[in-house]
Protein backbone atom coordinates (compact mmCIF):
# COMPACT_ATOMS: atom_id res chain seq x y z
CA UNK A 1 0.00 0.00 0.00
CA UNK A 2 1.31 3.43 -0.93
CA UNK A 3 0.77 5.94 1.86
CA UNK A 4 1.38 9.67 1.53
CA UNK A 5 1.69 11.62 4.76
CA UNK A 6 1.37 15.37 4.39
CA UNK A 7 2.83 17.43 7.19
CA UNK A 8 0.78 20.61 6.88
CA UNK A 9 2.66 22.60 9.48
CA UNK A 10 4.08 25.88 8.14
CA UNK A 11 6.65 25.97 10.97
CA UNK A 12 10.25 26.20 9.81
CA UNK A 13 11.68 24.25 12.75
CA UNK A 14 10.50 21.16 14.57
CA UNK A 15 6.73 21.05 14.84
CA UNK A 16 4.13 19.10 16.82
CA UNK A 17 2.77 17.78 13.51
CA UNK A 18 6.22 16.37 12.74
CA UNK A 19 6.24 14.65 16.13
CA UNK A 20 2.81 13.15 15.42
CA UNK A 21 4.11 11.88 12.05
CA UNK A 22 7.06 10.33 13.92
CA UNK A 23 4.64 8.61 16.31
CA UNK A 24 2.44 7.28 13.51
CA UNK A 25 4.97 6.20 10.87
CA UNK A 26 6.50 3.15 12.61
CA UNK A 27 3.02 1.81 13.37
CA UNK A 28 1.97 1.74 9.71
CA UNK A 29 5.24 1.18 7.85
CA UNK A 30 5.32 -2.66 7.73
CA UNK A 31 4.78 -3.84 4.11
CA UNK A 32 3.80 -0.30 3.10
CA UNK A 33 5.62 2.37 1.17
CA UNK A 34 5.45 5.66 3.05
CA UNK A 35 6.41 9.06 1.79
CA UNK A 36 6.25 12.18 3.94
CA UNK A 37 5.70 15.56 2.28
CA UNK A 38 6.52 18.78 4.10
CA UNK A 39 4.72 21.97 3.16
CA UNK A 40 6.65 24.43 5.33
CA UNK A 41 9.18 25.87 2.91
CA UNK A 42 8.49 25.68 -0.81
CA UNK A 43 5.38 24.55 -2.65
CA UNK A 44 5.39 20.88 -3.66
CA UNK A 45 6.56 20.24 -7.22
CA UNK A 46 4.62 18.53 -10.00
CA UNK A 47 6.25 15.15 -9.35
CA UNK A 48 5.37 15.28 -5.65
CA UNK A 49 1.76 16.27 -6.37
CA UNK A 50 1.43 13.42 -8.89
CA UNK A 51 2.84 11.08 -6.26
CA UNK A 52 0.22 12.15 -3.72
CA UNK A 53 -2.78 11.75 -6.03
CA UNK A 54 -1.60 8.23 -6.97
CA UNK A 55 -1.56 7.06 -3.32
CA UNK A 56 -3.76 4.39 -1.79
CA UNK A 57 -3.98 6.38 1.45
CA UNK A 58 -3.45 10.05 2.26
CA UNK A 59 -2.89 11.23 5.82
CA UNK A 60 -2.84 14.90 6.76
CA UNK A 61 -1.11 15.99 9.97
CA UNK A 62 -1.38 19.71 10.65
CA UNK A 63 -1.91 22.40 13.28
CA UNK A 64 -5.14 24.31 13.74
CA UNK A 65 -4.74 27.94 12.70
CA UNK A 66 -7.53 30.36 13.60
CA UNK A 67 -10.09 27.56 13.97
CA UNK A 68 -9.37 25.93 10.62
CA UNK A 69 -6.81 24.65 8.08
CA UNK A 70 -3.65 26.82 7.80
CA UNK A 71 -3.39 28.74 4.51
CA UNK A 72 -0.33 26.84 3.24
CA UNK A 73 -2.20 23.52 3.47
CA UNK A 74 -5.35 25.07 2.02
CA UNK A 75 -3.36 26.05 -1.09
CA UNK A 76 -2.12 22.47 -1.39
CA UNK A 77 -5.64 21.02 -1.04
CA UNK A 78 -6.89 23.29 -3.83
CA UNK A 79 -3.86 22.33 -5.95
CA UNK A 80 -4.56 18.63 -5.48
CA UNK A 81 -8.23 19.09 -6.31
CA UNK A 82 -7.32 20.81 -9.60
CA UNK A 83 -5.21 17.81 -10.66
CA UNK A 84 -8.10 15.35 -10.29
CA UNK A 85 -7.52 11.98 -8.65
CA UNK A 86 -7.04 9.01 -11.00
CA UNK A 87 -8.80 6.70 -8.55
CA UNK A 88 -11.59 7.19 -6.05
CA UNK A 89 -10.42 4.26 -3.96
CA UNK A 90 -8.18 6.45 -1.80
CA UNK A 91 -8.62 6.53 1.97
CA UNK A 92 -8.16 9.89 3.71
CA UNK A 93 -7.28 10.40 7.38
CA UNK A 94 -6.22 13.47 9.34
CA UNK A 95 -4.63 14.37 12.67
CA UNK A 96 -5.08 17.98 13.76
CA UNK A 97 -3.44 19.51 16.81
CA UNK A 98 -4.29 22.84 18.38
CA UNK A 99 -2.86 25.21 20.96
CA UNK A 100 -5.98 25.19 23.12
CA UNK A 101 -6.41 22.46 25.70
CA UNK A 102 -9.51 20.90 24.20
CA UNK A 103 -9.02 18.62 21.22
CA UNK A 104 -12.67 19.14 20.30
CA UNK A 105 -11.80 22.65 19.08
CA UNK A 106 -10.27 20.90 16.03
CA UNK A 107 -13.66 19.66 14.83
CA UNK A 108 -14.09 22.34 12.16
CA UNK A 109 -10.73 21.56 10.50
CA UNK A 110 -11.60 17.83 10.50
CA UNK A 111 -14.92 18.66 8.80
CA UNK A 112 -13.07 20.77 6.22
CA UNK A 113 -10.86 17.79 5.30
CA UNK A 114 -14.03 15.66 5.13
CA UNK A 115 -15.54 18.23 2.78
CA UNK A 116 -12.39 18.17 0.58
CA UNK A 117 -12.65 14.40 0.58
CA UNK A 118 -16.32 14.48 -0.52
CA UNK A 119 -15.64 17.04 -3.28
CA UNK A 120 -12.89 14.79 -4.65
CA UNK A 121 -15.02 11.62 -4.23
CA UNK A 122 -12.42 10.00 -1.99
CA UNK A 123 -13.17 7.72 0.97
CA UNK A 124 -13.21 9.36 4.38
CA UNK A 125 -11.37 7.35 7.03
CA UNK A 126 -11.03 9.10 10.37
CA UNK A 127 -10.11 12.38 11.98
CA UNK A 128 -8.21 12.85 15.24
CA UNK A 129 -8.18 16.19 17.06
CA UNK A 130 -5.46 16.64 19.68
CA UNK A 131 -5.56 19.44 22.25
CA UNK A 132 -2.59 21.17 23.93
CA UNK A 133 -0.39 20.44 20.91
CA UNK A 134 2.39 22.73 22.16
CA UNK A 135 2.72 20.47 25.19
CA UNK A 136 3.45 17.29 23.19
CA UNK A 137 7.16 18.02 22.49
CA UNK A 138 7.66 18.38 26.28
CA UNK A 139 6.22 14.86 26.72
CA UNK A 140 8.10 13.14 23.92
CA UNK A 141 10.21 11.04 26.31
CA UNK A 142 7.08 9.54 27.90
CA UNK A 143 5.93 6.44 25.97
CA UNK A 144 2.65 6.73 24.09
CA UNK A 145 -0.26 5.27 26.02
CA UNK A 146 1.28 6.17 29.40
CA UNK A 147 0.75 9.05 31.85
CA UNK A 148 -0.12 12.31 30.09
CA UNK A 149 0.35 10.54 26.72
CA UNK A 150 -2.34 7.95 27.49
CA UNK A 151 -5.11 9.46 25.36
CA UNK A 152 -2.90 10.36 22.43
CA UNK A 153 -1.35 6.87 22.50
CA UNK A 154 -4.76 5.23 22.36
CA UNK A 155 -5.92 7.52 19.56
CA UNK A 156 -2.78 6.94 17.44
CA UNK A 157 -3.08 3.18 18.00
CA UNK A 158 -6.69 3.18 16.86
CA UNK A 159 -5.90 5.37 13.88
CA UNK A 160 -2.97 3.19 12.79
CA UNK A 161 -5.20 0.06 12.99
CA UNK A 162 -7.82 1.73 10.79
CA UNK A 163 -5.16 2.87 8.31
CA UNK A 164 -3.67 -0.63 8.06
CA UNK A 165 -7.07 -2.28 7.61
CA UNK A 166 -8.39 0.51 5.33
CA UNK A 167 -11.32 1.08 7.65
CA UNK A 168 -13.16 4.16 8.71
CA UNK A 169 -13.54 5.11 12.36
CA UNK A 170 -15.31 7.58 14.59
CA UNK A 171 -13.58 10.95 14.81
CA UNK A 172 -11.74 11.28 18.13
CA UNK A 173 -11.09 14.52 20.00
CA UNK A 174 -8.70 14.22 22.91
CA UNK A 175 -6.74 16.29 25.41
CA UNK A 176 -3.64 15.22 27.36
CA UNK A 177 -4.16 13.32 30.61
CA UNK A 178 -3.17 16.37 32.58
CA UNK A 179 -5.11 18.92 34.65
CA UNK A 180 -6.18 21.86 32.52
CA UNK A 181 -5.52 24.47 35.23
CA UNK A 182 -1.94 23.21 35.53
CA UNK A 183 -1.44 23.26 31.75
CA UNK A 184 -2.75 26.86 31.69
CA UNK A 185 -0.31 28.02 34.38
CA UNK A 186 2.58 26.04 32.88
CA UNK A 187 2.03 27.53 29.42
CA UNK A 188 2.75 31.00 30.86
CA UNK A 189 5.54 29.99 33.24
CA UNK A 190 7.40 27.49 31.08
CA UNK A 191 6.59 28.63 27.54
CA UNK A 192 5.67 32.28 27.00
CA UNK A 193 7.70 34.02 29.74
CA UNK A 194 10.95 32.07 29.14
CA UNK A 195 10.65 32.51 25.36
CA UNK A 196 10.12 36.25 25.79
CA UNK A 197 13.07 36.41 28.20
CA UNK A 198 15.30 34.67 25.67
CA UNK A 199 14.41 37.53 23.30
CA UNK A 200 15.39 40.08 25.93
CA UNK A 201 11.79 41.04 26.79
CA UNK A 202 10.39 41.61 30.25
CA UNK A 203 7.06 39.96 31.14
CA UNK A 204 5.19 43.27 30.98
CA UNK A 205 6.19 43.80 27.34
CA UNK A 206 4.17 40.76 26.25
CA UNK A 207 1.00 42.74 27.05
CA UNK A 208 2.01 45.80 25.01
CA UNK A 209 -0.44 47.41 22.64
CA UNK A 210 0.81 48.78 19.35
CA UNK A 211 0.39 52.57 19.22
CA UNK A 212 -0.56 54.37 16.03
CA UNK A 213 2.40 56.76 16.19
CA UNK A 214 4.67 53.72 16.25
CA UNK A 215 3.17 52.65 12.92
CA UNK A 216 3.50 56.21 11.54
CA UNK A 217 7.20 56.14 12.45
CA UNK A 218 7.62 52.83 10.64
CA UNK A 219 5.87 54.26 7.55
CA UNK A 220 8.09 57.38 7.63
CA UNK A 221 11.18 55.19 7.87
CA UNK A 222 9.93 53.07 4.95
CA UNK A 223 9.33 56.21 2.85
CA UNK A 224 12.78 57.56 3.75
CA UNK A 225 14.28 54.24 2.71
CA UNK A 226 12.49 54.37 -0.65
CA UNK A 227 13.73 57.94 -1.31
CA UNK A 228 17.28 56.91 -0.58
CA UNK B 1 -13.35 52.17 11.43
CA UNK B 2 -14.49 49.43 9.03
CA UNK B 3 -12.00 46.82 7.85
CA UNK B 4 -12.70 44.91 4.64
CA UNK B 5 -10.62 41.78 4.13
CA UNK B 6 -11.28 40.38 0.66
CA UNK B 7 -9.94 38.23 -2.16
CA UNK B 8 -11.44 40.19 -5.07
CA UNK B 9 -9.74 42.21 -7.78
CA UNK B 10 -9.97 45.95 -7.01
CA UNK B 11 -12.34 46.46 -9.98
CA UNK B 12 -14.59 43.70 -8.66
CA UNK B 13 -14.62 45.27 -5.20
CA UNK B 14 -15.57 48.63 -6.71
CA UNK B 15 -18.72 47.09 -8.21
CA UNK B 16 -19.83 46.13 -4.69
CA UNK B 17 -18.54 49.21 -2.88
CA UNK B 18 -18.40 52.05 -5.44
CA UNK B 19 -17.50 54.55 -2.73
CA UNK B 20 -15.16 53.55 0.01
CA UNK B 21 -15.02 56.00 2.88
CA UNK B 22 -11.89 57.37 4.53
CA UNK B 23 -12.69 55.41 7.66
CA UNK B 24 -12.47 52.10 5.78
CA UNK B 25 -9.30 50.05 5.56
CA UNK B 26 -9.04 47.58 2.70
CA UNK B 27 -6.91 44.48 3.15
CA UNK B 28 -6.32 43.30 -0.40
CA UNK B 29 -4.05 40.85 -2.15
CA UNK B 30 -0.81 42.45 -3.35
CA UNK B 31 0.89 39.21 -4.30
CA UNK B 32 3.45 39.54 -1.54
CA UNK B 33 1.84 37.82 1.43
CA UNK B 34 3.90 35.27 3.33
CA UNK B 35 2.54 32.33 5.31
CA UNK B 36 2.45 32.54 9.08
CA UNK B 37 5.39 30.35 10.09
CA UNK B 38 4.15 29.58 13.60
CA UNK B 39 7.17 31.24 15.22
CA UNK B 40 5.05 33.17 17.78
CA UNK B 41 7.38 36.15 17.21
CA UNK B 42 4.27 38.36 17.24
CA UNK B 43 3.80 37.31 20.89
CA UNK B 44 7.31 36.88 22.26
CA UNK B 45 9.65 38.95 20.09
CA UNK B 46 7.77 42.00 18.77
CA UNK B 47 4.52 41.78 20.80
CA UNK B 48 1.53 42.88 18.72
CA UNK B 49 3.31 42.93 15.36
CA UNK B 50 4.19 40.06 13.04
CA UNK B 51 7.91 39.60 12.40
CA UNK B 52 7.38 38.97 8.65
CA UNK B 53 7.72 42.33 6.94
CA UNK B 54 5.66 42.00 3.77
CA UNK B 55 3.06 44.74 4.22
CA UNK B 56 0.72 42.52 6.28
CA UNK B 57 2.55 42.64 9.60
CA UNK B 58 0.13 45.10 11.25
CA UNK B 59 -3.08 43.06 11.15
CA UNK B 60 -3.22 42.98 14.96
CA UNK B 61 -3.24 46.77 15.16
CA UNK B 62 -5.70 47.09 12.26
CA UNK B 63 -8.21 44.80 14.00
CA UNK B 64 -7.72 46.79 17.23
CA UNK B 65 -9.13 49.85 15.44
CA UNK B 66 -12.13 48.13 13.84
CA UNK B 67 -15.78 48.60 14.71
CA UNK B 68 -16.82 46.28 11.91
CA UNK B 69 -14.79 43.64 10.09
CA UNK B 70 -16.23 42.57 6.75
CA UNK B 71 -14.76 39.49 5.10
CA UNK B 72 -15.48 38.71 1.45
CA UNK B 73 -14.15 35.33 0.46
CA UNK B 74 -14.65 32.54 -2.03
CA UNK B 75 -15.78 29.51 -0.05
CA UNK B 76 -13.42 26.53 0.03
CA UNK B 77 -14.40 23.44 2.03
CA UNK B 78 -16.63 25.57 4.23
CA UNK B 79 -13.85 28.03 4.96
CA UNK B 80 -12.02 30.98 3.50
CA UNK B 81 -9.91 31.30 0.36
CA UNK B 82 -6.12 30.97 0.83
CA UNK B 83 -5.46 34.74 0.81
CA UNK B 84 -8.20 35.56 3.32
CA UNK B 85 -7.11 32.64 5.51
CA UNK B 86 -3.53 33.83 5.27
CA UNK B 87 -4.63 37.24 6.59
CA UNK B 88 -6.47 35.63 9.51
CA UNK B 89 -3.47 33.40 10.26
CA UNK B 90 -1.36 36.58 10.42
CA UNK B 91 -3.88 38.30 12.73
CA UNK B 92 -3.00 36.48 15.96
CA UNK B 93 -0.93 39.44 17.30
CA UNK B 94 -4.38 40.96 17.92
CA UNK B 95 -4.54 38.52 20.84
CA UNK B 96 -2.29 37.67 23.78
CA UNK B 97 -0.55 34.30 24.06
CA UNK B 98 -2.17 33.74 27.47
CA UNK B 99 -5.32 31.71 27.95
CA UNK B 100 -8.65 32.21 29.67
CA UNK B 101 -11.44 29.71 30.15
CA UNK B 102 -14.91 30.61 28.99
CA UNK B 103 -17.88 28.25 28.77
CA UNK B 104 -15.50 25.44 29.65
CA UNK B 105 -13.22 26.13 26.64
CA UNK B 106 -9.82 27.77 26.51
CA UNK B 107 -9.36 30.88 24.37
CA UNK B 108 -6.65 33.52 24.06
CA UNK B 109 -6.97 36.66 26.15
CA UNK B 110 -7.49 40.05 24.52
CA UNK B 111 -4.53 42.36 23.88
CA UNK B 112 -6.87 45.29 23.17
CA UNK B 113 -10.16 46.30 24.77
CA UNK B 114 -11.61 46.90 21.33
CA UNK B 115 -14.26 44.54 19.96
CA UNK B 116 -15.95 44.53 16.56
CA UNK B 117 -18.83 43.05 14.59
CA UNK B 118 -17.86 40.30 12.19
CA UNK B 119 -19.71 39.96 8.89
CA UNK B 120 -18.62 37.27 6.44
CA UNK B 121 -19.77 37.08 2.82
CA UNK B 122 -18.95 33.73 1.23
CA UNK B 123 -19.38 33.40 -2.51
CA UNK B 124 -19.07 30.41 -4.84
CA UNK B 125 -21.11 28.63 -7.49
CA UNK B 126 -21.56 25.28 -5.79
CA UNK B 127 -21.45 25.81 -2.04
CA UNK B 128 -22.92 22.63 -0.57
CA UNK B 129 -25.14 22.47 2.52
CA UNK B 130 -22.28 20.64 4.27
CA UNK B 131 -19.94 23.57 3.47
CA UNK B 132 -22.55 26.06 4.72
CA UNK B 133 -22.75 24.21 8.04
CA UNK B 134 -18.96 24.25 8.36
CA UNK B 135 -18.87 27.95 7.45
CA UNK B 136 -21.45 28.79 10.15
CA UNK B 137 -19.41 26.88 12.77
CA UNK B 138 -16.17 28.47 11.59
CA UNK B 139 -17.37 32.07 11.70
CA UNK B 140 -18.94 31.49 15.12
CA UNK B 141 -15.64 30.06 16.40
CA UNK B 142 -13.71 32.97 14.84
CA UNK B 143 -16.05 35.44 16.52
CA UNK B 144 -15.48 33.81 19.91
CA UNK B 145 -11.70 33.66 19.50
CA UNK B 146 -11.41 37.21 18.11
CA UNK B 147 -13.77 38.51 20.80
CA UNK B 148 -16.27 39.87 18.25
CA UNK B 149 -19.50 41.26 19.67
CA UNK B 150 -21.61 39.60 16.96
CA UNK B 151 -21.22 37.63 13.76
CA UNK B 152 -23.17 37.13 10.57
CA UNK B 153 -22.61 34.72 7.66
CA UNK B 154 -24.08 35.17 4.20
CA UNK B 155 -23.77 33.07 1.02
CA UNK B 156 -23.90 34.06 -2.63
CA UNK B 157 -23.55 32.32 -5.99
CA UNK B 158 -21.37 35.16 -7.20
CA UNK B 159 -19.51 38.02 -5.52
CA UNK B 160 -21.49 40.64 -7.49
CA UNK B 161 -24.65 39.65 -5.61
CA UNK B 162 -23.11 41.13 -2.46
CA UNK B 163 -24.93 44.41 -1.97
Amino acid sequence: MKISIINGSPKLGKSTSELIVEYLTPLISKNNSIEVFNTNTTALNEGQLSGIICSDTIIFAFPLYVDSIPSNLLRLLIGLEKRQFPSQNIMVYCVVNNGFFEGKQNHIAVKQIKSWCAINHLIWGQGIGIGAGEMLPFLKDIPLGHGPNKNIGNAIKQLSFNILTRQGGEDLFISPNWPRFLWKVQSSLFVWYPRAKSNGLKKSRLFEQVQKNYLDNIKQLEQKGKKQ
Amino acid sequence: MTVIIHDLENTELQTIFPQIGKDTVLVSEKGSIKNCIGCFGCWIKTPGTCVLKDGYENMGWILSQAETVIIISKCYYGGYSPFVKNILDRSIPFLLPFFKIEKNETHHKQRYKNTFQLVVHFYGENITSQEMDIAHSLVKANAINLHATSCKVLFYQSFNQIA
